[in-house]
């Protein structure tokens, strides 16, 4: 990658930036709008009339394979729901058919079907109550003005919880951090599985070593949201269930407040293990 | 001329902030941005597909009144220029914009409001941009003084807004254009041209002055125009935000 | 909507679970401070307090004005807090919730109430001019233990402040600008602040200077406002489930502890600016001299 192109709202996209591999249809992802105003400067009118532009302020990211590109803006931002995106909703009341769920603060609810569950009937759903977390993908977000918002934990055409792990997440604890953080945390954990390739995805190598130390403890697992929550639980540690709990919780929310290199994180998570006295 | 300094993202619970140093007037004002939020009590706005703003203008040591109601009207009327309302997750839904003046003086009653008002929307672009709104275009503002001899004044301290025969505060976009223009006091059609060329040479350089005009000198006198100021401090933030992937590439 | 998101039940009931092994998670004892701040800005009465995540500005502002009649020989004080969105995202502009109203209530109670301002010594002439002086609060971040840190906030604003000189000449007032005459200092009588305490489990487990998770979490909260030598000038016990009458007997002892350690961090940074001042004026003087 060449040094990073900043752009600001109103920008012109250069176009030797864009993907230029495939002659599939470029995928316009966050923060960027196509303008058909015609292009000043182009005098040909082979090239086409109309110009990308960025709506946000941040990085210019492109994706060759899938031929998208879209930006990267301020970590600190509100979710805004997208279909597919896995988060971690509250239930705020149910009625006959739907969950009403929370996904971020002061926002309107999100609407769970009763049956979007995995082998949910009738007689064997949930019985989820207010305060209860699910973890959850999104569906739609709905066409028009003020549209509904619809998750599931389930997917609909298969009838499995995919990816593993969808449904209601019991016990534990959630975590609040930057939604930026939530999604390099997810590319983090995602690629984990892969057994290094790489030392560090997306600059993370805190949940690998978290991983590592807490083994021997019981392990930990982990749902991550979007929407800028982190759920763990640690029950099969036993005695030091809370500890361990708190011990992920601080290194998280250090590391969100606090860039830090590899080196770094790895001294982080022995620091805060040996301050809550968690044996390694 | 000292340029205008901030600090992106500056808090915690608010979806985008900024805190803003003004150089001239030597007030420090802090912005939050909470976007796009459900606004009780008012869903059934005017125009449901687009969003609604709301403007909150908060004075340093004294209750807010008119003059403050004043300029959030103004700086509504302007951000709903730029703001891109009808995006993803903003229709029906509200952009709260909070500004307060932290530090530095105080318009006390019934004093000109407008030497704090390019302040006052610098801070709420920043903010804005903090926040990941999605906005159409930035922009940057000035206000100019006239002086009884004639002579144009940037960024007048209150005194000198005070015995000036005219106060003008232009806003211009990105592209040029002219965004804002608030005058007060008494002044003709020529001398409000001179104004608007000076605004623009000091929000964005010469490059957009006609060509016809002898306002070559204005660069010299105003150093580099906001815009570039502007751009640089968000670029700086994103450059933080952004430092592992910068590093890891 | 003016009220925060409730929480989760895997919140609530984790945050007790690891109160009862003693554990908090920000690793902080139940009798620990979160790490506190005091800054102040350029004008004098301008603070800023950093407790933990919470942070606020205050301002303290004085003008001359006209004492209320019943009372010709005392100035005025106030105290103005807002809270507007910056602060949380939960709160609205302009509209005044609960919270608001109760935290006003104790901050005045505590230190209005307790004259912690000497308000006659802002008397200028009787029955026709004294000072008022007014502390703003803004809330800049939210997360916890509002009350606690607008005391701070107000506090340490009210000892950095410097009023004009005004004197009255033959039935004149005449109010010197900071640059004609050495600014007054206003004249703090004690300084008492508050300090709040949150209860879990049944009462059995009480902590210190909460986090807003942990608020929300709670059972109760009970307040004390004191000073250093431990003059109970304010308790309340607004809402909540009860609270054993040994706690409020243990907690105060804990109390004056804190009050002591927060009253010596604002002397340390007040102090701290002051030198700051000072070389910094002998700084002008001297380049004023160079340019005689």
């Amino acid at each position: 990658m060449s040094s990073p192109l900043v752009l600001l709202p109103g920008d012109e996209i250069p176009s030797e930036y864009l993907p230029s591999t495939s002659s599939a249809p470029l995928r316009l992802g966050a923060g960027l709008r196509l303008l058909s105003q015609p292009h000043p400067t182009t005098k040909s009118s082979s090239t086409p009339s109309h110009v990308l532009t960025a709506t946000q302020a941040g990085i210019l990211s492109t994706d060759n394979k899938r031929n998208a590109v879209s930006i990267l803006s301020s970590p600190h931002r509100r979710y805004i729901p997208t279909a597919n995106d896995l988060v971690i909703a509250q239930i705020h009341h149910s009625s006959p058919d739907y969950f009403h769920c929370m996904i971020t603060p002061q926002a309107p609810h999100a609407v769970l079907g009763q049956l979007s569950f995995e082998g949910a009937t009738k007689k064997t759903r949930p019985m989820l109550k207010q305060g209860d977390l699910v973890y959850a993908r999104v569906l739609s977000t709905g066409l028009g003005a003020g549209a509904e918002v619809e998750l599931a934990c389930v997917n609909p055409a298969t009838g499995r919880a995919e990816p593993g792990g969808l449904g209601p997440l019991n016990g534990g604890m959630v975590f609040d951090v930057s939604t930026g953080m939530a999604a390099r945390l997810m590319k983090a954990s995602s690629s984990s599985t892969g057994e290094h390739q790489q030392e560090g995805v997306a600059g993370l190598v805190v949940l690998d070593e978290l991983g590592k130390k807490l083994e021997k403890a019981g392990g930990f697992e982990i749902a991550i949201g979007r929407n800028g929550k982190v759920w763990v639980d640690c029950s099969n540690s036993g005695d030091a269930a809370v500890k361990a709990t708190v011990a992920i919780g601080r290194c998280l929310t250090t590391l969100d407040q606090h860039e830090l290199t590899a080196a770094d994180q790895k001294k982080l998570v022995s620091r805060v293990l040996r301050e809550l006295k968690i044996e390694v | 001329m000292v340029a205008p300094s901030a600090t992106l993202s500056t808090l915690n619970r608010a979806d985008g902030s900024a805190s803003y140093q003004c150089p001239s007037t030597g007030s420090n004002i802090l912005g939050s941005v909470n976007a796009p939020v459900e606004l009780p009590g008012r869903r059934d706005a005017l125009r449901p597909e687009d969003a609604t703003i709301e403007v909150f203008v908060k004075p340093g040591t004294a209750p807010a009144g008119v003059g403050e109601r004043y300029v959030e009207g103004i700086l509504k009327t302007l951000l709903g220029r730029v703001i891109l309302g009808r995006e993803k997750g903003y229709p029906r839904r509200g952009v709260v914009i909070t500004l307060a003046i932290i530090g530095g003086e105080n318009v006390s009653r019934g004093d000109p409001y407008l030497i704090l008002l390019p302040a006052l929307l610098h801070t709420a672009l920043l903010a804005l941009l903090s926040a990941s709104v999605p906005l159409s275009m930035t922009f940057s503002a000035t206000v100019l003084a006239v002086d009884a001899a004639g002579q144009i004044l940037r960024e007048p301290s209150a005194e000198d807004a005070a015995t000036a025969q005219s106060l003008h505060v232009l806003a211009f976009s990105s592209k040029g254009h002219l965004l804002l223009n608030e005058s007060q006091g008494a002044f003709d059609l020529d001398t409000w041209e001179k104004v608007r060329q000076r605004a623009s040479a000091i929000c964005h350089g010469t490059q957009l002055v006609s060509a016809d005009g002898d306002v070559a000198m204005a660069e010299d006198v105003d150093g580099r125009p906001l815009e570039g100021s502007l751009r640089e401090m968000v670029e700086d933030q994103v450059y933080r935000d952004y430092n592992w992937q910068i590093n890891a590439a | 909507m003016n009220k925060e998101a409730p929480l989760s039940i895997a919140e609530r009931d984790f945050i007790l679970d690891a109160l009862r092994e003693d554990v908090r998670l920000d690793g902080r004892a139940a009798d620990e401070l979160r790490p506190l701040k005091v800054t102040f800005g350029e004008e004098y009465g301008h603070v800023k307090v950093q407790l933990g995540r919470t942070s606020l500005v205050t301002r303290i502002s004085a003008e001359v004005t006209k004492p209320h009649d019943d009372r010709p020989f005392d100035g005025l004080f106030t105290i103005a807090m807002e809270l507007t969105a910056m602060g949380s995202p939960a709160w609205d502009n302009g509209r005044q919730g609960d919270l608001e109203t109760y935290v006003t209530n104790v901050l005045d109670r505590v230190i209005r109430h307790s004259n912690a301002l000497d308000t006659e010594s802002l008397c200028i002439v009787k029955g026709v001019s004294c000072w008022s002086v007014r502390a703003d609060v803004h809330i800049t971040d939210y997360d916890g233990n509002l009350i606690d840190a607008a005391c701070m906030g107000i506090m340490a604003g009210l000892q950095h402040f410097r009023r004009p000189d005004a004197v009255v000449k033959d039935g004149q007032v005449i109010v010197y600008g900071l640059d004609e005459r050495v600014p007054v200092a206003l004249n703090i009588t004690h300084k008492p602040l508050a300090v709040t305490f949150h209860s879990f489990d049944e009462g059995k487990r009480v902590i210190l200077d909460a986090t807003r998770k942990e608020e929300q979490a709670a059972e109760a909260d009970v307040v004390f406002g004191l000073n250093n030598a431990g003059d109970l000038c304010f308790m309340s016990k607004f809402s909540g489930s009860p609270v054993d009458a040994m706690v409020f007997v243990n907690k105060t002892s804990v109390a004056l502890d804190k009050v002591k350690e927060i009253n010596g961090i604002i002397d340390k940074a007040l102090q701290a600016d002051l030198a700051k001042r000072a070389k910094k004026g002998m700084a002008e003087e001297s380049r004023a001299e160079n340019d005689r």
